[in-house]
């Protein structure tokens, strides 16, 4: 629908075509046939197309005349086009049931006339689907009844329809709307006649088969509304004899009666005639001001486009409600419901605009939701985790755990294959310790290395344990003595790591702890000799024995302590 | 009026917004169950890489203690008393036969020492020499720089008994824990 119809962006689809900016006044009074074309927003008129009877009667010309009025509709680039048909050839009233006297209802009997007019008519026996029924009240205290009906044939509702369907088939707005002309001209009255203040009127609509009779109380009431037929003449032929019983029905005295000729070629003495046959009453004939282009016999297009300024104010009640309700600009032609009904209504179609933006965004929105998941996938795919084997994780892991095995079993070696204790280094250490001719004559050497106790831990500590007995001369025990502390037996310690590379004598280490012990006593069986006389191995030149022990301890967190656990 | 207004509503917003939202819980569902096993995949990928890591360096470190490692291996093969022996006599050709002698030699499969501290299968070795002090001490040398799975356990010199026969030679008595493959 919003595809291919312009109802969604032409509100003038769901407009009247009275508010329309371009519109189509056509006038037909059963002599001749008027047309004007009006542009609101200029308030501007020009003459319209020519449009005969066989126009309005015959279909084929119909949709011609409606194809040609819309071409050159074109040409004043107008977007919508309200045609107004302004019935001026048939005005006939039907009451209403007697029973229907409460003003209050009115505005239910205007809607009843449109969809059930046999409820209100107190007639029933005219056909409704060749007749359109249309409720004017009488707002004039005292009247009597509430109002009357207005009656208008269909004849011409082929004629509006060929326009809408035109409309329809080129997707152009073409909204119609037809009026009773004489309700238009007694609308107008407001702005045209002089009432006078205290003085009851009748205005005299001429047109060329009918008079209708306007009856006005002394405030400018409407009273009543009658009509007479010509009956092929220039002039109804009962006229004075109807205004004289509606004076006494009325209980008129001596009104003002206002003639409106309203076409063309209209008997002009009606003037003399009524002055003569009404002596006491005012005749006055009422001519409207319309623009150049329209003759002023055919008023009712000005009237029913344009409204009066606000300083013409209007005379009574029956003017202001005719115009403000719209009495009597009532279409008496529109179009079938059930054909309305088919189309959205502006609503629905201002709902189909709105839902399709909303769809529009919403389709945006899913679009670009669904590309953020794209792109999101696309980078997931791009992602060197996706395109990773789970498998080569085993792999790996299994591979790990085999290299750290190795790994574990090498650390274990390495731990236990350190060079902990050796036999040539203690040697070593003995031969720094008492090196030759120092004095020192070596009994016995002893070297132990055992491990300590701690159950539970991973890695042990050990104690190596070096204990020397011997026997030192006077010059030997200086030696003694300074081996006797700490500083001296770690720098002799610190020697022997330095010059064998054993990482075990270093005593810088602090998990690991060295201590000294000496004890020296008289030599028993020492016997005094001169120097020249000694020899080394002589037990008994020695005045001194001595017991060292040398304790080094390594603690568990030591980089030498000993693994516990079996190789992996 | 307003007939359709239902339809529209259905058929312009409602249905379309449940396409829409079909499309959109479609895609992020799948993205979330490929979000999800890329996550898993992530946490292996990651495990991987670090695993990688770990084993290029532990393979780094074992490649370069290889050869160390090898012969490591071959020493651990051979049972240690034959070994000791084999190493001893080639030891003895390269030095003076009256400066080393070895006098006595003891194989104990028991654990003790250092080796009863550990799970690790140890033997003892007790060997008692006789020699000077500076053979012996290159005897020992090369004998543990051979055999670095000998640990000293007990290590004893003594200068001979008889002090009536002054001699050069030293008695020494050495207890190895031997480790065992």
């Amino acid at each position: 629908m919003l595809l291919h119809s312009t109802r969604a962006t032409y509100p003038a689809w769901y407009q009247a075509a009275l508010d329309l900016d371009f519109q189509l006044h056509i006038r037909v009074d059963g002599l001749r046939i008027s047309s004007f074309f009006y542009e609101r927003r200029k308030e501007a008129w020009a003459i319209g197309p020519t449009i005969i009877e066989a126009d309005l009667r015959d279909t084929p010309l119909m949709d011609a005349c409606a194809a040609e009025v819309l071409k050159q509709v074109r040409t004043f680039k107008a977007s919508s086009l309200g045609v107004i048909l302004h019935i001026a050839d048939e005005f006939t009233t039907a009451e209403l049931k007697p029973a229907l006297d409460n003003p209050a209802a009115l505005p239910d009997l205007r809607e009843t006339a449109v969809r059930k007019p046999a409820n209100i008519l107190g007639d029933s026996s005219i056909p409704p689907e060749q007749n359109s029924w249309r409720v004017l009240p009488y707002p004039a205290q005292g009247s009597g009844v509430i109002g009357t009906t207005i009656t208008i044939t269909r004849k011409y509702a082929p004629f509006l329809t060929a326009f809408r369907q035109a409309g329809e088939s080129s997707n152009f707005p073409i909204i119609t709307h037809a009026l009773s002309a004489p309700l238009v001209a007694i609308m107008g009255l407001a702005q045209s006649a002089q009432f006078e203040p205290g003085k009851s009127s009748v205005a005299i609509l001429q047109y060329p088969w009918f008079s209708v009779l306007a009856f006005f109380n002394e405030h400018a009431d409407l009273l009543l509304i009658r009509t007479l037929q010509h009956r092929h003449l220039r002039q109804a032929p009962n006229l004075r004899q109807a205004l004289t019983t509606t004076y006494a029905s009325l209980e008129l005295i001596e009104p003002d009666l206002f003639i409106l000729p309203l076409s063309l070629d209209l008997d002009p003495s009606l003037n003399c005639y009524l002055s003569n046959a009404f002596p006491l009453s005012r005749v006055a004939m009422v001519t409207y001001s319309t623009p150049e282009v329209i003759p002023t016999w055919c008023p009712e297009p000005v009237i029913a486009a344009t409204s009066p300024s606000k300083d013409e104010l209007a005379p009574s009640l029956t003017f202001s409600t005719f115009r403000s309700e719209k009495w009597a600009l009532q279409d008496f032609l529109p179009s079938d419901r059930a054909l309305i009904e088919v189309y959205p209504s502006r609503a629905e179609m201002l709902l189909l605009w709105g839902l399709r933006l909303a769809r529009m965004s919403l389709y945006t929105l899913t679009v670009l939701m669904l590309a953020w998941v794209v792109f999101g996938i696309v980078d997931i795919f791009c992602s060197d985790a996706w395109a990773f084997d789970p498998n080569q994780a085993n792999v790996i892991k299994g591979r790990l755990g085999n290299l750290t095995n190795q790994y574990q079993k090498n650390e274990h070696w390495d731990n236990l294959l350190a060079d902990r204790s050796k036999a040539w280094t203690s040697m070593e250490l003995l031969s720094r310790l008492f090196p030759e001719h120092c004095g020192v004559l070596v009994k016995n050497f002893v070297h132990t290395v055992r491990p300590e106790s701690a159950p539970g831990q991973t890695k042990i500590g050990f104690i190596k344990e070096w204990r020397i007995t011997g026997l030192a001369r006077d010059e030997a025990v200086d030696r003694l003595n300074t081996l006797n502390t700490q500083d001296g037996i770690a720098a002799l310690f610190g020697e022997i790591a330095r010059v064998t590379a054993n990482p075990a004598f270093n005593p810088t280490v602090r998990t690991r702890s060295l201590a000294i012990n000496v004890r020296t006593q008289e030599n028993s069986g020492f016997k005094p000799l001169p120097v020249e006389e000694t020899f080394d191995t002589d037990e008994s030149t020695y005045p001194f024995n001595f017991d060292l022990t040398i304790t080094q301890r390594f603690e568990a967190t030591d980089p030498l302590s000993l693994n516990v656990s079996k190789s992996p | 009026m307003n007939l359709y207004r239902q339809s529209i509503a259905m058929f312009g917003i409602v249905l379309p917004a449940l396409g829409c939202v079909l499309f959109i819980a479609l895609g992020f569902t799948l993205k979330s169950q490929m979000l999800d096993s890329l996550s898993n995949k992530q946490t292996l990928f990651e495990s991987f890489k670090r695993n990688r890591t770990k084993a290029l360096e532990i393979e780094t470190k074992i490649t370069l203690h290889r050869p160390q490692i090898s012969h490591w291996a071959v020493l651990l093969a051979e049972e240690s008393s034959s070994a000791v022996n084999t190493h001893l006599r080639a030891i003895a050709e390269t030095l003076p036969p009256k400066e080393f002698q070895k006098t006595a030699f003891e194989r104990n499969n028991t654990k003790a020492g250092i080796g009863s501290a550990t799970a690790q299968p140890s033997s003892q070795l007790r060997i008692v020499f006789r020699g000077t002090f500076r053979t012996m001490q290159r005897a020992f040398l090369e004998l543990e720089t051979c055999m670095p799975q000998l640990q000293l356990q007990e290590f004893r010199i003594d200068p001979n008994p008889n002090p009536q026969i002054p001699s050069t030679l030293l008695n020494f008595q050495v207890n190895y824990t031997a480790w065992e493959n």
